[in-house]
């Protein structure tokens, strides 16, 4: 019944347990397996239920969305401070570990300017470092050392997503929701792999406006999130 | 030769079955599972940091709570979080997330016969939805002996009470593969005809213990693909994503 081709489970939705590659069949290639899937000697077995995606030329993962994140490098996220230490702010990434944010990850960071972070203080951050077993490390810098928007975010409003509806946010062409709602109003947001998003704008009832947007897109296709957001717009005009 | 049974139902047929996935906001995953009047609520909380004193901190850790619908916690409530945390314990891949704790809360919602294979039935759809990473997933059938000498499955609770003995049985699914059937052969059993949890009440010979296992095999390639086709169904609609 199935083709002992790998190109007959992708894009398929798989469940855990299910083997869909076999690598005495496939010769010497390198393949590079992503989130969701877990070698067994031979076979490649799925462990996140999801849909199995490839990209050319070896890549292949289960794209799901849950409400936990699994931390990977060079991921932009949105942390909270819960703790400081001497050498590292301790932050909530929704991941399995609590990350550390090196207190000299700034730009021009140095002892004599370490900047002060309360418990409950919402930082936009970049995942430097991801290994099993260890806790994650942040950077408030990009790979070149400049600030580039990471840092603490002021005011605004932040509200908790799955992390399919960040990759979607993020994805290009830009998500028709956020094309729809710049068209009619201005607002700043910032989106975190890890299922956060920020969003700020001058007055309460435009943040309102945004998050329920947002929130409320998460299944709907291109058209129907158009829809829903000309509706919202027009009770408030 | 037929028997009655008190709702019609054949002796092989199970109860309606009804499956939810995400519908509690806090839980990091969560899911309902029905058997005809048979409900359970199943939460997952999890990974987060720390395991408990015992436990090896180089795995990861499962806690099982289970609350009954009314009365106290008692000894019966312990030894079915037992039960279920050794066999979510056999399903998880406890090596990728070490030292951490995933905590699994059951509720009882109604109870009409077959309770601890609705759990677990229940607790298998929640850490798929919490995406916690699993190894294959695992399907819970209870089968009876009834006084005659048949075996019947998914008992509602009068007939739980009328029998001579019952077996609660789990197995793992039936996978779809990219090997062709026969090649995973060992020793004359297939690797997916595994079994991994078999908690029994009563008296009953082996032959017809064998012969629940057989019936239970079977039952749970029904249930399996029912699952399959639940846990397909709510998967996130990405036909708006782009690239």
């Amino acid at each position: 019944m199935e083709d002992n081709t790998p190109a007959s489970f992708v894009d398929q939705l798989v469940v855990p347990g299910d083997v869909v590659l076999d690598l005495s069949k496939m010769g010497n290639q390198t393949i590079k397996l992503g989130g969701g899937l877990h070698q067994d000697c031979d076979a490649i077995t799925v462990t996140k239920a999801g849909r199995l995606r490839f990209s050319k030329p070896n890549k292949y993962w289960v794209e799901s969305s849950q409400k936990r994140y699994v931390p990977c490098v060079e991921d932009t996220v949105l942390g909270i401070v819960v703790d400081s230490k001497a050498d590292n702010f301790l932050v909530d990434i929704k991941g399995p570990a609590l990350a550390f944010l090196p207190v000299l990850a700034f730009e021009g960071g140095t002892r004599r300017n370490i900047p002060k972070f309360e418990a409950g203080t919402l930082l936009y951050v970049r995942v430097v470092k991801a290994n099993t077993g260890m806790n994650p490390e942040l950077s408030c810098t990009d790979a070149s050392g400049k600030a580039a928007e990471f840092g603490p975010l002021k005011d605004g409003y932040m509200f908790e997503s799955s992390t399919g509806l960040s990759r979607m946010l993020l994805s290009s062409p830009t998500c028709p929701v956020l094309e729809a709602l710049g068209k009619k109003l201005s607002f700043e947001i910032a989106v975190g792999l890890n299922g956060r998003v920020w969003v700020n704008a001058s007055s309460p009832s435009t943040v309102i406006l945004v998050a329920n947007a947002i929130m409320n897109s998460e299944s709907l296709s291109v058209v129907q999130q158009k829809i829903m957001v000309d509706k919202l717009l027009q009770r408030i005009q | 030769m037929e028997i009655g049974r008190d709702d019609g139902r054949t002796a092989n047929q199970l109860r309606p079955l009804a499956c939810s996935r995400n519908i509690l906001n806090r839980a990091h995953g969560s899911a309902s599972w029905s058997q005809g009047d048979t409900k359970v609520l199943a939460a997952v909380y999890g990974p987060k940091a720390g395991t408990k004193k015992n436990e090896n901190p180089e795995k990861a850790c499962i806690e099982v709570v289970w609350k009954p619908k009314t009365g106290q916690i008692g000894k019966p409530e312990k030894e079915y979080e037992v039960i279920l945390k050794r066999t979510l314990k056999s399903i998880c891949l406890l090596n990728i997330n070490p030292n951490t704790t995933t905590s699994i809360i059951i509720q009882v919602v109604s109870d009409d016969g077959a309770l601890l294979p609705c759990a677990i039935n229940a607790a298998c759809a929640a850490l798929v939805d919490a995406a916690i990473p699993l190894k294959h997933l695992a399907v819970a059938i209870c089968c009876c002996l009834t006084e005659s000498g048949y075996v019947i499955l998914d008992p509602t609770k009068v007939e739980e009470q009328k029998m001579k003995a019952f077996a609660y049985l789990v197995f793992p699914n039936s996978a779809i593969s990219i090997i062709p059937e026969g090649s995973s052969h060992m020793e004359g059993e297939l690797m997916e005809h595994g079994i991994i949890t078999s908690v029994t009440h009563g008296v009953m010979s082996v032959d017809d213990y064998l012969h629940c296992l057989e019936r239970g095999q079977a039952a749970s390639t029904k249930m399996s693909a029912f699952l399959r086709r639940s846990l397909q169904s709510q998967a996130p609609n990405d036909s708006s994503r782009a690239g």
